[in-house]
């Protein structure tokens, strides 16, 4: 009898549906609105590579010692450096990094005795071709710039 | 096919193994089983691979002394696999012909029931480069054991599918990768890489870039894959 | 003409590889009687990417963010398995903070593999809600990996000999009111599923694979445990010091659809107990053991393997005393577990083919690595 009542009354489906109702409060909904809506990235993410310049004199941290290079499974960071007669250190001339091959790993960065390399919060990487995702060492150093669209 | 060129001109100082003469190879197991706390028998009879200059390039394993090992050579007598252990994982090196007679008996014997992983190592500059390795595991005793073959190329072992149905796929993949194929094996195609490749990947002559370059440019229509 | 136009036929059918329903790239070719399946055989290798050669030309080190493409669903339990064998080869071991935080986030990974399962294995078999429910209880799991390790899904959360990042601020309280706020969810995809008479009707009694078969097939995970075998590589050969935590394998008799289901809900709720455990007891302490700075293990070879999502995830690891592994061999489960697909299949309706697929849980990144 109870069964039938059940069934009659669609018992299994309105439970079924007032879970749905219940999700489809407002304070429930967890849909981010991106473009409109900035996610927050926690402070560890690994995103887009950075070189860090002393923000005193803008002069960069690097000091080429190629670390970062070897420490990449990929290969994928080629240090040009040059030696300064002057003071006899390494002067950083380029600084290429491959993001299209980069897995994030974040091996360069624990590599970095200075932490001048480093990977940071933007996530933004897309571009129109796959030079761009070559980074020199103007876009290390300046941050990627993503165009930014008005809807 | 890679069996064509027979590695038997190599002759090395421990056996000379032919594919055909299965009696070859008994050699350095007959004296194992008779003193099994022998562990630098079975040392040297993997030389040092690249004739590195310092530290003797071998695996400082010692005789595995367990129950196990006990039964099995009273099992087995003469024919009875070494038993040998390092880092607390026993491991077993048997005759290429017995392998799948042993793991028949670790089954039905000693209740060996599930066969984990078959795989393989290419050591080039060996005598017989091949080692191919069954993972087997036993549910009740709760005890797990690799089973170690050497085998030279152009070997057929004989597959341990009609003991373990999972054997198959696991054969088909050291076969992509190696090259080592397994007789009777009922499928004994490549599985992961395309009917048609020409190499096996995993050899250690083949470097990380080598690729079948023909496949790919018959089959994908780009200059290379790189 | 009449006659050969009513004889019946059989049929041979790709399904994939790029289906829907079989989770990636794998590709069954299914002989068919109507709509009764006579056969299949999969085709597989269409991700194949050489892990395993690329082990042999990377150093220790660097591989470790490789095997998180492995099962990129799972990336901690596969970045786990991998630092255990290399720190077997080394003989050393992880400090007990290590270990317990590793537990923590293996856990959380588990939850998480096991509800992107959940989700698209209902959606399947044509529920589509309980999929959107999963990933959002999902995506607080990827949130403590992101403040953890910086990394959603691929992690590289674990470094050979303990860890690379101490914990953050708040780590223990989110894990404790994940847990708290997770175990309510799982009645809730209960409620909507397990007395679902669509879905029971959809997942009894398909695709049983009993004990002996799972035995003689290498299957391991949730998929052995709904058979009837209480084993479960946490309890039988404790890693991570999983010996010290309370918590139950949960198995069921028939091994059909339905109840490898029903043991991986009960796993999600186990999983939580664990967690729970392993952050109020979260000892202090040092996160890396000593381990040089350059890694190069002696001469030798070990096979480890731990209880993935999937099943037993083995790593055979032979190391001839330079800085790069001689050879990495992973066991996939998924790989293994696939195999039985056709004893499974074989028989029964095209749609319960989908469920039987979707039950496995394969990741076609660790089929074919």
């Amino acid at each position: 009898m109870r069964t039938i009542l059940r069934k009659v009354f669609l018992v299994d489906l309105l439970q079924g549906m007032w879970v749905t109702f219940r999700t489809q409060h407002p304070k429930n909904i967890v849909t981010e609105q991106y473009p409109f809506e900035r996610p927050k990235i926690a402070e560890r993410y690994r995103g887009a590579p950075r070189l860090n310049v002393n923000p005193e004199n803008g002069q960069t941290l690097c000091i080429s010692c190629d670390l970062c290079a070897l420490a990449c499974p990929e290969a994928l960071i080629v240090v040009g450096w040059e030696r300064n007669p002057e003071t006899k250190r390494k002067d950083l001339i380029t600084f290429t990094f491959d993001t299209s091959r980069c897995m994030f790993c974040g091996l360069c960065e624990d590599a970095c005795p200075v932490d001048a390399l480093e990977l940071t919060q933007d996530f933004e990487l897309a571009s129109y071709s796959r030079e761009g995702a070559i980074f020199d060492r103007q876009i290390l150093e300046e941050g990627i710039q993503p165009k930014k669209y008005v809807f | 096919m890679p069996d064509d060129p027979k590695p038997e001109g190599t002759p090395s100082p421990e056996s000379a193994p032919s594919p055909e003469a299965a009696q070859a190879p008994v050699t350095p197991p007959v004296a194992a089983p008779v003193a099994a706390a022998k562990p630098p028998a079975a040392a040297a009879a993997k030389p040092p691979a690249p004739a590195a200059p310092k530290a003797p390039a071998v695996m400082a394993s010692t005789a595995w002394e367990s129950d196990l090992a006990e039964a099995l050579s009273a099992e087995f007598g003469g024919d009875a696999p070494e038993c040998l252990t390092y880092l607390g994982q026993p491991f077993l090196v048997a005759k290429p012909e017995s392998i799948v007679p042993l793991i028949q008996h670790l089954q039905d014997a000693h209740d060996f029931d599930y066969l984990v992983d078959i795989t393989a190592v290419h050591w080039p500059e060996r005598a017989e480069p091949f080692d191919v390795i069954y993972v087997l595991y036993s549910f009740s005793r709760n005890e797990r054991i690799r089973i170690k073959i050497r085998i030279a190329e152009g070997f057929k072992p004989l597959t341990a599918t009609m003991v373990h149905p999972s054997a198959d796929w696991l054969e088909r993949e050291v076969y992509d990768m190696f090259g080592i194929e397994f007789d009777e094996h009922p499928n004994m195609r490549r599985i992961l890489l395309p009917d048609e490749w020409e190499t096996f990947p995993l050899r250690k002559e083949n470097s990380i870039l080598k690729m079948d370059q023909r496949w790919v440019q018959e089959n994908l229509g780009i200059e290379s894959g790189q | 003409m009449a006659e050969t136009f009513l004889d019946s036929t059989e049929l041979v059918l790709n399904m994939g590889p790029q289906h829907p329903s079989t989770h990636g790239v794998l590709r069954v070719i299914v002989k068919l009687d109507g709509e009764k399946v006579l056969g299949t055989e999969c085709v597989i290798g269409y991700l194949h990417r050489g892990v395993e050669k690329i082990a042999e030309n990377r150093t220790y080190t660097m591989f470790a963010p490789y095997v998180d493409r492995i099962d990129y669903i799972a990336a901690v339990s596969n970045g786990l398995g991998y630092c255990l064998a290399v720190e077997k080869l080394l003989n050393v071991e992880a400090p007990a903070r290590a270990q317990a935080i590793r537990v923590i986030l293996t856990e959380l990974n588990r939850i998480g593999s096991h509800l992107l399962w959940l989700g698209t294995h209902a959606l399947d078999i044509g529920a589509i809600t309980p999929l959107f429910y999963c990933m959002r209880e999902r995506e607080y799991t990827l949130d403590i990996f992101e403040k953890y390790c910086g990394a959603r899904l691929t992690t590289h959360a674990f470094r050979i000999g303990g860890l690379q990042y101490e914990t953050y601020e708040g780590f223990e309280k989110e894990c404790l009111a994940f847990c708290d706020l997770f175990l309510p969810k799982v009645d809730e995809y209960e409620e909507l599923l397990t007395g679902n008479r669509i879905w029971r009707k959809r997942l009894i009694d398909v695709g049983i694979l009993n004990e002996a078969d799972c035995k003689a097939f290498g299957v391991t995970g949730p998929m052995l445990r709904a058979a009837g075998c209480k084993w479960d590589i946490r309890k039988a050969l404790p890693y991570c010091g999983y010996e010290k935590y309370d918590f139950e394998i949960p198995t069921r008799e028939n091994g059909d659809t339905y109840d490898r289901y029903m043991v991986r809900m009960q796993e999600m709720r186990q999983s939580a107990r664990i967690i729970r455990q392993a952050v109020e007891g979260l000892p202090a302490g040092p996160i890396t053991a000593k381990v040089p700075k350059v890694i190069k293990p002696p001469v030798g070879e070990a096979y480890v393997s731990i209880e993935a999502p999937k099943g037993e995830l083995g790593y055979y690891i032979v190391s001839d005393g330079t800085t790069q592994p001689y050879r990495c061999r992973v066991r996939p489960p998924s790989f293994v577990n696939l195999q039985a697909l056709d004893k499974m299949a074989r028989g029964s309706l095209v749609a319960d083919l989908v469920a039987i697929i979707g039950t496995i849980d394969i990741v076609l990144g660790e089929v074919d690595r």
